[in-house]
């Protein structure tokens, strides 16, 4: 009792960063559950990654099988569900990640558990536990109890909790597989890597912008090496386009494409309205612009107000010194 | 073909009098667009003769370059419309469902909050905050019915406009009344974009719903709604006038008198929507003809045949793919010439595409594009 | 092949300022603007491009209010055939789990190949209705869903993982698949079209007419309680980084961006 069993998240040989942080969230919860940190890892060839997880100091329960070689959510759901059959924890997390949206809300159905997707914190107020989430895409935070359940299940948003570092010092458990045959009903085929080089602006996470502040074509290089340090793509106000800068299916705005990255990094864009109704839904806007009173400073977050040929390269170079 | 059967049993030959067309090419020859882009009106009109061909025709991405700034129609010695023919072809991509998606995005919005700007219905009015703006009611007389413009109205670099424009009247004592944000589009883009079901359905709605008003006429602030009231709106029950025109009304009762002035040169450039199309020449110079210390120049290219910024025809929200200038820095250039210091226009597309054309030639130290009632605003007083 | 549509008519907050009503637990939408739920867009289409390419029927389906009867007819005038539009004050529509067993009720007892929904709304970014639904259905599902192939007795899809990867997976029918957006590009309604389906049957139900208890998905049968909605603390406009030089700003920047795991 009282115990947070997490599902540990990996892919093509590597634990997910998700894994890390789910463990940093659940540190407190399980002391204040009175309980422990215990880690299911299903999968197949788990020796290293069992290992690499045990180095924050917790239990993990490894399902080592063939049949689970590649993520499948029914397959998960089936071994997710005997564990927590067995192990009968308070609470269950799942990263809110591409795997994790596949399998939480299923589970929660069959299980008849108390669920929360998307958390980004949890406490334990009054031996109630309690999930804050976020609504309209950031705007509005959501208190939600969890009424008095066996188990209760969350899913948990990536980047919410910071990781910490791994003290050493877990255990390491094989535990048998409840899975004795394949399933047909939902079979795993192929991954496909991402294409390079087509880029479709509407589905990048990050986006680097950039406008008639730029001057010159000869100033790309400056925003293209930001762009690849961060892993974004390249846009541009109309007026980039214009300048034959970028290509035509770079263009944001009313003339040009919709986006909604996580982050939309304005570079010498005033944010004419025309301008800033094709980025609105970005998640997170930084401009950096001389003009003080430049529109985009308006749907900013973050806002420098300085010569971009000036701020760009140091935040390149700094941005390339701390993602290491 | 879905398209242009629906709304009449008349075919596309028939319905834009095709058969009227003598092949002349002053339509082509006038055309500002063939500047930048493939379109070639007169081979269309030729085209569209033959009915088998229209699909294909209504696939080139040319139709989409049309600006709808009636060039073609004030040069026809026939008297045909062939931008029309354009705006028909454009119609059937438009009912096949297969348009661009920002296209898509404007219509839909019209469709659902009465602007092409994405912004809900309730903040329309949301520029009038701090002003003291009277709102009209269908069930109290006002001489000037004021129609905003969605684009004035949610767009924070031309709401001045409206704003300027609220503080004059209430200086000069005009009778007047806004409309509240029960004001919908007047359909101007969605007609030229070639939604003729939406446009359909939009007369028929702002008809009803602005002949409901005691007024003695409407003012629009936007050339747009100005022309799309006069031409395609034969039900409404008063006249429509654009904005110069009260003003120039006020100037001849001497009601309108400024403190400062403005020791510029300015050039009037004149809007499509306003001049070619709905006859206004005078009236916007006669108002800048009384700013104090103001040199009025004129554009080689003045009056009928101004030339266009493409601000209009639903390029707003399509782009001419071309490395070609842009007629705004075209005109933005000729305005340099001349020695002007103010590019002065009475329409938000116009200063929209201008100013951008200023910014994009690197001319913001020497000039500026400026709205009339931006101007009116500056100079302080105000009776 | 007959598939159903589950759609949702959200507001548009990105511009919008939101507040809190009295309760604690709603916002005020006076001042939004309503429309179909952007990833369900490009569920409606890809239900009428399959069943363009594989014959069939298309049925929407959706909680809501009488307003969004505008969005249902947009998409019945993209080619759905018929609709069925749920509303019954009773629904806990905080959980996804009370939405998608209500939807679920609806869907249940009646022949289908495929139930498509949009992978998240954007109101309230769940993620969980679409492969609850499925739970429910007892049918297999998949989330985020990029690309969609039938075949016989079968489909295959692609679903989107992070960083562009796409994992292929074949299902057999019936199924659940929640769409993501960028899938298709969903096609324009027009209003000839919308009048025109204004023939096309819409059904309005409620509780009792699906046969669902209300104790089944009310605020009593769902497992959470919506205490309470505020605004979260960051500031509304934006945060000037401060600093002596291009230099200072930059290097504050680059941290900000590091830290709230932006980059």
């Amino acid at each position: 009792m009282g115990n947070v069993l997490i599902l540990a998240e990996h892919r093509q040989g590597a634990v997910r960063d998700i894994t890390f942080e789910m463990l940093a969230a659940a540190s407190g919860v399980a002391r204040d559950l009175g309980g422990e940190v215990v880690v299911l890892l299903p999968g197949s060839g788990l020796d290293d990654l069992a290992a690499q997880i045990a180095a924050y100091g917790v239990k993990v329960l490894v399902v080592d099988d063939p049949l689970l070689a590649n993520f499948n959510a029914e397959k998960y759901q089936l071994v997710l569900g005997a564990a927590i059959d067995a192990y009968k924890p308070s609470l269950v997390m799942v990263g809110h990640t591409a795997q994790g949206v596949d399998l939480a809300p299923a589970l929660a159905v069959e299980k008849d558990l108390p669920f929360v997707a998307d958390v980004i914190g949890l406490a334990v107020e009054g031996g109630v536990l309690k999930a804050t989430r976020q609504l309209y895409s950031g705007k509005v935070n959501a208190q939600v109890a969890f009424k008095p359940a066996e188990t209760c299940l969350v899913t948990v948003r990536e980047a919410a909790f910071e990781a910490l570092e791994p003290p050493g010092g877990g255990a390491v458990e094989k535990i048998e597989c409840p899975l004795k045959e394949d399933i047909a009903y939902r079979q795993f085929v192929e991954y496909i890597e991402a294409e390079v080089g087509d880029v479709d602006i509407t589905q990048s996470e990050i986006l680097v912008a950039v406008g008639r502040g730029l001057r010159e074509e000869k100033n790309m290089p400056l925003v293209e090496e930001l762009a690849a340090v961060i892993k974004a793509d390249l846009c541009g106000s109309r007026a980039a386009v214009d300048a034959g800068w970028l290509p035509h299916d770079r263009q944001v705005g009313t003339s040009g494409k919709t986006v909604k990255p996580k982050l939309y990094l304005a570079v010498g864009i005033s944010g004419a309205f025309q301008h800033v109704a094709g980025m609105k839904g970005a998640k997170a806007v930084v401009a950096i612009n001389k003009d003080p009173d430049a529109p985009i400073f308006n749907v900013a977050h973050y806002a420098i107000v300085d010569d971009l040929l000036k701020v760009v390269p140091k935040l390149t170079e700094k941005l390339k010194e701390l993602k290491g | 073909m879905r398209g242009m059967m629906m709304s009449e049993n008349q075919t596309f030959t028939e319905k834009f009098d095709l058969l009227g067309c003598i092949q002349c090419g002053r339509c082509t020859g006038g055309c500002p667009v063939t500047a930048r882009s493939n379109l070639n009106i007169r081979r269309f009109v030729y085209d569209a003769y033959h009915e088998e061909a229209l699909e294909e025709l209504a696939r080139l991405a040319e139709i989409w370059d049309c600006t709808a700034c009636h060039t073609c129609a004030v040069r026809c010695p026939k008297g045909l419309k062939p931008l029309e023919v354009l705006i028909g072809l454009r119609t059937m991509v438009i009912e096949s469902g297969k348009t661009q998606p920002t296209v898509r995005d404007a219509l839909e919005s019209v469709f659902r909050e009465g602007n092409p700007w994405e912004k809900a219905r309730a903040t329309r009015c949301d520029w009038m905050e701090g002003l003291e703006v009277k709102i009209a009611q269908p069930d109290t007389a006002v001489e000037n019915l004021f129609f905003v413009c969605c684009t004035i109205a949610y767009d924070p670099r031309v709401q001045v406009i409206a704003k300027n424009l609220v503080r004059l009247l209430n200086a000069a004592g005009v009778d007047y009344g806004f409309i509240d944000d029960g004001e919908s589009c007047c359909g101007s883009e969605v007609y030229t974009l070639g939604e003729d079901g939406l446009f359909e359905m939009i007369v028929e709605d702002n008809t009803e719903f602005l002949n409901e008003f005691q007024a003695a006429r409407i003012v629009t602030l936007s050339p747009h709604c100005f022309t799309t009231y006069n031409r395609h709106y034969p039900d409404l029950n008063k006249p429509v006038i654009h904005y110069t025109q009260l003003l120039a009304e006020l100037l001849d009762q001497g009601r309108l008198t400024w403190e400062g002035g403005l020791e510029k040169k300015i050039v009037f450039h004149d809007p499509c929507y306003l001049g070619k199309q709905g006859g206004i020449y005078d009236e916007p110079r006669r108002v800048l003809q009384e700013i104090k210390g103001a040199k009025l120049l004129e554009f080689g290219r003045a009056r009928e045949r101004s030339l266009c910024c493409e601000g209009g025809g639903g390029k707003m929200w399509v782009e001419t793919e071309s490395k070609k200038e842009r007629l705004a820095e075209t005109r933005i250039k000729d305005a340099k010439a001349l020695g002007a210091e103010i590019v002065a226009v009475a329409c938000p597309f116009c200063l929209l595409t201008l100013e951008d054309a200023v910014k994009s030639l690197g001319f913001e130290e020497e000039m500026r594009v400026a709205e009339i009632m931006e101007l009116l605003g500056e100079l302080g007083g105000g009776n | 092949m007959k598939t159903f549509v589950c759609i949702k008519y959200v507001p548009d907050t990105s511009e919008a300022v939101v507040k809190i009503n009295a309760g604690g637990t709603a916002v005020d939408s006076s001042r939004f603007s309503f429309d179909i739920n952007d990833a369900d867009n490009y569920a409606v289409e890809e239900a009428v491009l399959i069943k363009e390419k594989c014959g069939g029927t298309v049925t929407v389906l959706s909680i809501g209010p009488k307003e969004s009867e505008v969005m249902i007819r947009m998409a019945l005038a993209k080619g759905c055939d018929d609709a069925i539009r749920i509303e019954d004050e009773r629904i806990a529509l905080y959980d996804p789990l009370m939405v998608a067993k209500t939807l679920a009720g609806a869907i249940k007892g009646q022949e289908f190949d495929l139930v498509l929904t949009g992978c998240m709304a954007s109101d309230d970014g769940q993620m969980a209705t679409g492969v609850a639904l499925a739970e429910y259905l007892g049918v297999p599902h998949a989330a985020m869903v990029k690309k969609v192939e039938m075949l016989d007795g079968k489909v295959k899809v692609q679903r989107e993982l992070e960083g562009g990867l796409m994992e292929v997976l074949e299902l057999e029918l019936p199924a659940v698949l929640t769409i993501q957006t960028g899938i298709n590009e969903p096609r324009y309604a027009p209003i000839r079209g919308i009048r025109a389906a204004q023939k096309k049957e819409l059904k309005l139900v409620n509780l009792d007419d699906l046969g669902l208890a209300a104790s089944e998905v009310d605020s009593s049968a769902s497992k959470i309680v919506l205490e309470k909605l505020y605004i979260p603390e960051v500031a509304s406009t934006a945060e000037v980084i401060e600093g002596s030089d291009a230099d200072e700003k930059a290097e504050k920047l680059a941290s900000i961006l590091v830290k709230g795991g932006l980059v």
